[in-house]
């Protein structure tokens, strides 16, 4: 094998032809976490070329992108409170992508979870004490996003329409309402004493979640607990609980889980309104937690496309959405940062892209192993080299 | 008679469809081949971002989607890679496509010393048949009047049509995105039509952004495709994966883009945010509808290996 050449076009194809594709039997945890790792560099070399050829200094930037969210006490706080909203839109898209359904509306959900929120708090829960007021606050927001989620859910449970159109028309949409109500009308949504600058009417403070560590708009709130123990728990009913082994018979092979008696509309439509109503709680603990009020260009962010960055490199792992959701808010957060640089914002953005570009080629190495094997002699040869 | 309501919404229709239309059927190109692409909007950014910074530098908007078109196919192929030959998730990976192209587009119209949010305009595409003929009336401006990218993009649909449905190797490339594993058995190269496939609904897509860019808007700003390519996705399912139908299905949408003219040019207020939603909308009503009909659903007629891997060892 090693004589092959790679200087020579001829050489090169030889090789390739030599290349065998096979599916790679069992993966080991360790396996799992240098996959991980693997994924994260291959993202990081992608973005240091980009920043190279576009003339800023790569190593320094991508250190500041790696170390940046957690360099202080309040940087790390700042992460963790970013990190609430990716946890749960990250498990909004594990849990459909788990069943081979493509929510992609999460961004859409989270907006209506936020609007229900921030509509409920506005209109009901002046004076009312927080122990009424922050439960239902937040179930408005899991309502809101579960009733965007139900819109697709139903077509495609039914008719089997392709909820991956239906959930991103339902993203716009969901935008645009937001933006009328705050922007372009003048609703019990819009705050109305400062007319010149259209801002959100602040929700009563009874409504806000209550803090666990620092104060004001930069303390960490409960909702980062919640979504933690949200993701353990879907962790733990997707491994051990009859529900959770519906949902991953569906998702390998819905033709026999149909046969096993399971009720595959059923469920399609509960995961769906579930996955939604998981980011539409991220958009009513946005509102009730870090921004106090409906506000369109605080929100519509990409937190939930950002989800199925998340999703994707926990690889669909409902616990291990925690950590790269904690990991995925810090690089996005060393966006302020980098623009000490001169480095534009966006650039986290085009990162994500990577990381999920990354993932996706992840997947291949985790399903497939590639072999070397040698053509020239009996076809196939039993020592050929696991790459 | 040129000015009327009817007319000047007609017109506009066919402008703004026009994006939709080389987007529709650049889209057409790859999923008859049994590749989905997702990553279209961020094809169509850094199509635009891209056309638009070659087309102010050079000042020649022709320079300008020719850079589009490069960029448009460069950015495909790493779809092509990562779907056909990595076999990877077609939706994940055109999701990161579009994650990419969003971000891309936006840092790359910030940087540098002139940042392209500041720049003025380039040059306009020259219109293609003389004022005497585009000022006649009824046919001039619906007909005669356009910029030349209009024209394109029949020429474009017609070339597409008949390759895909007239020509030996649009057979063989439609084979491929019904049953791999047959076209591979007839001597089909499955990965090279697909490569191919990916590549030219880039260079379309490309195109369409710096159209976009360079000509329709004239400017550069974040996120200018404002949602075209998801449209232009699902109008590929309307279309029945066939160019000509997707031509006409985008000019249709065109308008209710531009509905908010006609309503102005009406006197109707409408608040502009329901204006903007009103394609989306529109798009999954029509979704929702389209396949409750079970009948009418199973005559358009997917690909059937569509966004399905080809793995030939599994043959």
């Amino acid at each position: 094998m090693s004589d092959l050449s790679f200087r020579s076009p001829a050489g090169l194809i030889a090789f390739a032809r030599s290349l065998r594709i096979e599916p790679r039997p069992r993966q080991s945890a360790r396996f799992k976490l240098a996959l991980l790792l693997g994924v994260l560099a291959g993202a990081l070399v992608a973005g240091a070329v980009l920043l190279l050829v576009t003339g800023f200094e790569p190593i320094p930037s991508l250190r500041l992108m790696i170390t940046g969210g957690f360099r202080s006490e309040l940087a790390v706080r700042r992460t963790l409170i970013l990190a609430t909203p990716l946890i749960l839109t990250g498990l909004a898209a594990a849990l459909a992508f788990k069943m081979v359904l493509w929510n992609i509306g999460a961004e859409g959900q989270l907006y209506l979870g936020a609007i229900f929120a921030s509509g409920i708090g506005v209109l009901f829960l002046e004076g009312r004490p927080t122990w009424i007021a922050v439960p239902v606050v937040l179930a408005a927001g899991v309502l809101g996003g579960g009733l965007l989620a139900l819109i697709a859910a139903v077509p495609r449970a039914y008719f089997g329409t392709d909820e991956v159109t239906s959930t991103l028309m339902l993203n716009f949409m969901a935008l645009f309402v937001m933006n009328y109500l705050v922007l372009g009308s003048t609703s019990p949504w819009r705050d109305l004493d400062r007319p010149n600058f259209p801002t959100g009417e602040p929700i009563p403070e009874v409504a806000e979640l209550p803090l666990l560590w620092g104060t004001g708009r930069r303390g960490l709130h409960i909702g980062f607990l919640i979504a933690v123990i949200l993701a353990l728990s879907l962790w733990s009913a997707i491994r051990h609980s009859p529900w959770g082994f519906e949902v991953r018979a569906i998702g390998d092979t819905p033709k026999a889980a149909r046969y096993a008696g399971i009720n595959v509309t059923r469920k399609t439509i509960a995961v769906l309104v579930l996955s939604g109503g998981l980011a539409g709680l991220a958009g009513g603990i946005e509102v009730s937690g870090v921004l106090r009020a409906l506000e369109p260009g605080a929100l519509s962010i990409g937190l939930g496309y950002t989800g199925i960055v998340v999703a994707a490199l926990a690889r669909l792992n409902m616990a291990a959405v925690i950590p790269v959701g904690i990991v995925v808010a810090a690089i996005t957060n060393s966006g302020q940062a980098l623009q000490t640089l001169g480095i534009p914002n966006s650039v986290v953005v085009a990162f994500h892209g990577m990381l999920l570009l990354a993932a996706a080629a992840g997947q291949f190495f985790a399903l497939y192993r590639v072999r070397v094997v040698d053509r020239s002699g009996s076809g196939v040869a039993p020592e050929g080299k696991a790459i | 008679m040129n000015d009327t309501v009817f007319v000047l919404s007609i017109v506009a229709a066919i402008a703004s469809g026009t994006t939709l239309v080389l987007v529709s059927v650049g889209e057409i190109l790859a999923e008859r081949s049994g590749v989905m692409n997702l990553g279209i909007e961020g094809m169509l950014l850094v199509g635009g971002v891209t056309g638009f910074w070659a087309a102010s530098a050079t000042d020649n908007p022709w320079l300008g989607l020719l850079v589009a078109v490069v960029a448009g196919m460069l950015f495909s192929l790493i779809h092509a890679v990562l779907s056909v030959s990595l076999r990877v998730n077609q939706i994940v990976s055109g999701l990161g496509l579009f994650i990419l192209g969003s971000g891309l587009s936006a840092f790359l119209g910030e940087i540098g010393s002139t940042p392209l949010i500041r720049r003025s305009p380039p040059r306009d595409l020259d219109p293609v048949f003389p004022e005497a003929l585009s000022d006649l009336p009824l046919l001039g401006p619906i007909l005669l009047g356009h910029d030349p990218l209009v024209y394109i993009s029949w020429l474009l649909v017609a070339a597409a049509s008949f390759y895909l449905f007239r020509t030996r190797r649009g057979l063989a490339a439609r084979a491929v995105g019904e049953d791999p594993a047959t076209a591979d058995a007839a001597g089909v190269p499955v990965a090279l039509t697909r490569y191919v496939h990916v590549l030219v609904g880039g260079a379309f897509t490309g195109l369409a952004g710096g159209y976009l860019s360079v000509a329709l808007v004239g400017a550069w700003q974040q996120g200018f495709s404002g949602g075209l390519g998801w449209i232009a996705f699902a109008m590929v399912a309307f279309s029945g994966w066939r160019p000509w139908r997707a031509l006409f299905a985008s000019y249709a949408f065109g308008g209710l883009t531009n509905l908010g003219l006609t309503f102005q040019l009406l006197d109707i207020p409408i608040p502009s945010d329901f204006l903007l939603m009103m394609p989306f909308a529109f798009t999954l009503l029509f979704l929702i509808l389209f396949t409750s009909n079970t009948r009418l659903a199973r005559k358009l007629g997917a690909p059937a290996a569509l966004a399905t891997p080809y793995r030939r060892e599994s043959r």
